[in-house]
């Protein structure tokens, strides 16, 4: 394994008034990882998300990506080489399809016949038909949207995909279907990910690493099958419960029927 | 003599071209001032509170008090920075109109940028857009709709607004409607009112096309727009054809007929001698004395009981010959203003009865009239009753009506046409006293200042001998009857004459 981590916060801490958002947060991510960072509502664990791209600027502490801190390069530089999917998917509706995906090479300066052959390519991955490239918007269903919005945030090809309940809006089926093909992106591509979920059950069907975020502390930091087996405090164990309770009662019914 | 029609469409031309030219630049600024502070203000919700009062505030402010608030406020402005600020005109009109056009621009700007998608701007900064990729490849495009929603908005309004430009002295569209109204000549009104009209649904359709040429990402409709906006400025940029040795001189008139016959009358005479002319309409009383005085103004008409009482303030009535001479040596003292001289007729104020009713009651003069006073009732112009001369007649005579109504003059005149007044407050000069068999009262307390017509010149051409020269042959030219005849002309309903009209008949009359 490579010794340094791709990933590495230290420290972070952000007030929102009065109270801490996030408390002396530091966490390291190695290259490879798909991390899911879970809580409930008001955790901090999206605010956690958006120090990494500084859409959100920590009081304290830093963020370091391959080595260097992110503060070197000026935000909109920093965000065009990290991959940022988020519930509201934010497809530009005035663009069509191609145009939506090829955005962030077409900030770079790359010319337009190459980011159109790229944002072809990137259909393909999603599993989108290449007929879907004039469309707008507007023409799309809410899955077929996300599957854009993650070709969208691969685009320039980063090394990091920031994924802040990207899957949350949809459909049970849709939603699964999107989780496993996201995952296999992951794999083949070679990504880093972090995943904001409250979805535990997702967290821990397609992540490698859990991290449990409360009141803006980090309370369990371990690998799904460790995390099931593991000596938690209460909150962490409610969590957990939920998820364990479903596949139990699940379990249950196949065995009864 | 040509029609009424044919003089309003021959002033047509020059007037749409001031108007397009006057509305085209206010939009332009108030555009550009307006748009970039929508965009901040959207920005920082302290700012916009204050911002969206303000420019709703201008709103409320009636346009034709907003254009005249700047003549004040620019001669003070210039006097107070030592720069030679021209107070009347294009640019207290444009100041003015462009302040009007902001509320909607400044309004929907906001709201274009607010109603944004909060996913698409979060969307915007996520994939690493700077703030100005962000306004021109997402907040412009997707707001587009509602800022030129703002802008189409503005437009019909200042176009519309721009004909009260008219009153600041600045030529416009509203030089054929205010003349139009004052005189009746509905023909005037008509033609003025149309080509408003058809400049603001040009405006408001080109427009259009561009917006829908925008939500339809249609480059041809978008193009055409445009072109033909840019067009329609450049054709009014153009400026008159002119002999480039020719001077202008400007011509004031107040806003009454025999006002608009007289400066028709002198731009004749000095176009006939190879002058350029520009009338600057329907200033008002003050605002015409100031303006030549100013320099704003090469010349109009006024008279001399008007000066005396307003301009240089004096409350004592001395004589027609002392009144003139002390007043002609007052102006040019105190202003730098030259009074050529008189035209020859008198428009003085007067106490008119139907000549039957003045019989029957026995009055002669205005003693007479004050003992019965008290049983009759009064019509006046709308200055008459704040005016020094109404006190000055008060004072002298004790006089007190049953009742007293102010009206617009030709309203003033159907008032006693029609039995709903006994007596009015009648400009001698007025064609109608004779033409309603009206009996003007005398003054044998000489009460009333003479009103003898003379004519000013500014203080920048009071030196101009050749200007002089041209307009000698008006002085003592126009006899009393006459001018009762060339105003009625105007101010009569049947075979109504533009004022244009009158004053050739005038001209001409004059060198028979």
């Amino acid at each position: 394994m490579d010794s340094t981590p791709l990933l590495e916060l230290n420290g972070i801490t952000k007030r929102h008034v009065g109270r801490a958002a996030l408390d002396d947060v530091s966490l390291s991510v190695p290259a490879g990882t798909l991390l899911a960072l879970v809580g409930p509502s008001g955790s901090g664990k999206t605010t956690l998300l958006k120090t990494i791209n500084r859409l959100v600027e920590p009081d304290s502490g830093s963020v370091r990506l391959g080595g260097d801190d992110v503060r070197s390069l000026s935000a909109a530089a920093l965000r065009r080489r990290i991959g940022y999917v988020f519930q509201g998917i934010g497809l530009f509706p005035h663009m069509d399809v191609v145009d939506n995906i090829a955005i962030v090479p077409r900030l770079n300066g790359v010319p337009e016949a190459e980011r159109r052959a790229r944002a072809l390519e990137l259909l393909d991955l999603v599993a989108l038909p290449r007929d879907f490239a004039a469309r707008h918007p507007a023409a799309l269903s809410g899955g077929q949207a996300q599957r854009v919005g993650v070709a969208r945030a691969l685009a320039a090809k980063p090394s990091l995909m920031l994924m802040d309940e990207p899957f949350g809006a949809l459909d049970p089926v849709t939603r699964d279907e999107l989780g496993r093909t996201y995952r296999a992106l992951h794999d083949s591509l070679g990504l880093t990910t972090i995943l904001v979920t409250h979805d535990m059950t997702e967290a821990l069907l397609l992540a490698d690493r859990i991290v449990v975020l409360i009141e803006g502390r980090i309370r369990a930091d371990s690998a799904p099958a460790a995390l099931l087996r593991g000596d938690l405090d209460a909150e962490v164990r409610a969590l957990i419960e939920v998820p364990r309770r479903q596949a139990e009662r699940l379990a249950e019914l196949e065995r009864g029927a | 003599m040509r029609s009424a029609a044919a003089d309003a469409l021959a002033a047509l031309p020059e007037l749409v071209r001031a108007h397009i030219l006057l509305s085209g630049s206010a939009i332009g600024i108030a555009v550009l001032v307006g748009l970039p502070l929508a965009l901040w203000a959207a920005g920082h919700r302290r700012a916009r509170i204050p911002l969206l009062a303000f420019v709703g505030l201008v709103q409320t402010v009636p346009a034709l008090a907003l254009l005249a608030l700047f003549y004040p406020l620019l001669l003070l402005t210039g006097a107070t920075l030592h720069l030679a600020l021209p107070a009347l005109g294009f640019l207290p009109a444009l100041i003015a109109l462009s302040l009007y056009a902001l509320l909607p621009i400044v309004r929907n700007g906001v709201a274009a940028r607010e109603g944004l998608d909060p996913s698409v701007i979060e969307a915007a900064h996520g994939v690493g857009m700077t703030g100005r990729q962000r306004l021109l490849l997402v907040e412009l495009p997707l707001g587009a709709p509602v800022l030129l929603a703002g802008i189409r908005t503005a437009s019909v309004w200042t176009i519309g607004a721009a004909t009260l430009a008219t009153t600041v002295g600045q030529p416009s569209l509203g030089n054929l409607i205010f003349s139009g109204l004052q005189t009746e000549n509905w023909i005037r009104v008509l033609v003025g009112c149309g080509a408003a009209a058809v400049l603001a649904l040009a405006a408001d359709g080109l427009l259009a096309l561009i917006e829908i040429g925008l939500a339809r990402r249609s480059r041809w409709r978008v193009r055409t727009g445009l072109v033909l906006l840019a067009a329609a400025l450049a054709l009014a940029l153009i400026p008159p054809e002119r002999g480039s040795s020719q001077q202008t001189i400007v011509i004031g008139a107040k806003n009454f007929s025999e006002q608009y016959i007289l400066a028709a009358a002198i731009a004749d005479r000095l176009r006939a001698a190879g002058y350029r002319t520009e009338l600057r309409e329907d200033l008002g009383s003050a605002v015409a004395y100031r303006a030549v005085a100013a320099g704003d103004v090469d010349v109009y008409v006024d008279y001399s009981g008007t000066l005396w009482t307003n301009v240089l303030a004096r409350a004592d009535i001395p004589p027609a010959a002392a009144l003139r001479a002390e007043l002609a040596r007052a102006l040019a003292k105190r202003d730098g203003v030259r009074m050529l001289g008189t035209l020859g007729f008198e428009n003085a104020y007067a106490l008119a009865m139907k000549r039957q009713r003045a019989k029957a009651l026995g009055i002669g003069s205005i003693a007479d009239l004050a003992r019965a006073a008290p049983r009759l009732r009064l019509a006046s112009d709308i200055e008459f009753l704040s005016r020094p001369e109404w006190r000055s007649v008060q004072r002298a005579y004790g006089l007190s009506f049953a009742e007293q109504r102010s009206y617009n003059p030709t309203f003033m005149y159907r008032a006693i046409a029609d039995g709903s007044a006994d007596v009015l407050s009648a400009f001698s000069s007025d064609g109608r006293i004779a033409a309603l068999d009206l009996v003007t009262l005398t003054d044998p307390k000489g009460a009333l200042p003479s009103y003898e017509a003379v004519l000013l010149v500014s203080p920048k051409r009071a030196g101009d001998s050749k200007l002089v020269a041209a307009l000698a042959p008006l002085l003592d030219s126009i006899p009393i009857e006459r001018m009762r005849r060339a105003n009625l002309m105007v101010d009569r309903d049947i075979d109504k004459k533009s004022p244009e009209a009158a004053a050739r008949w005038l001209l001409e009359a004059r060198s028979n």
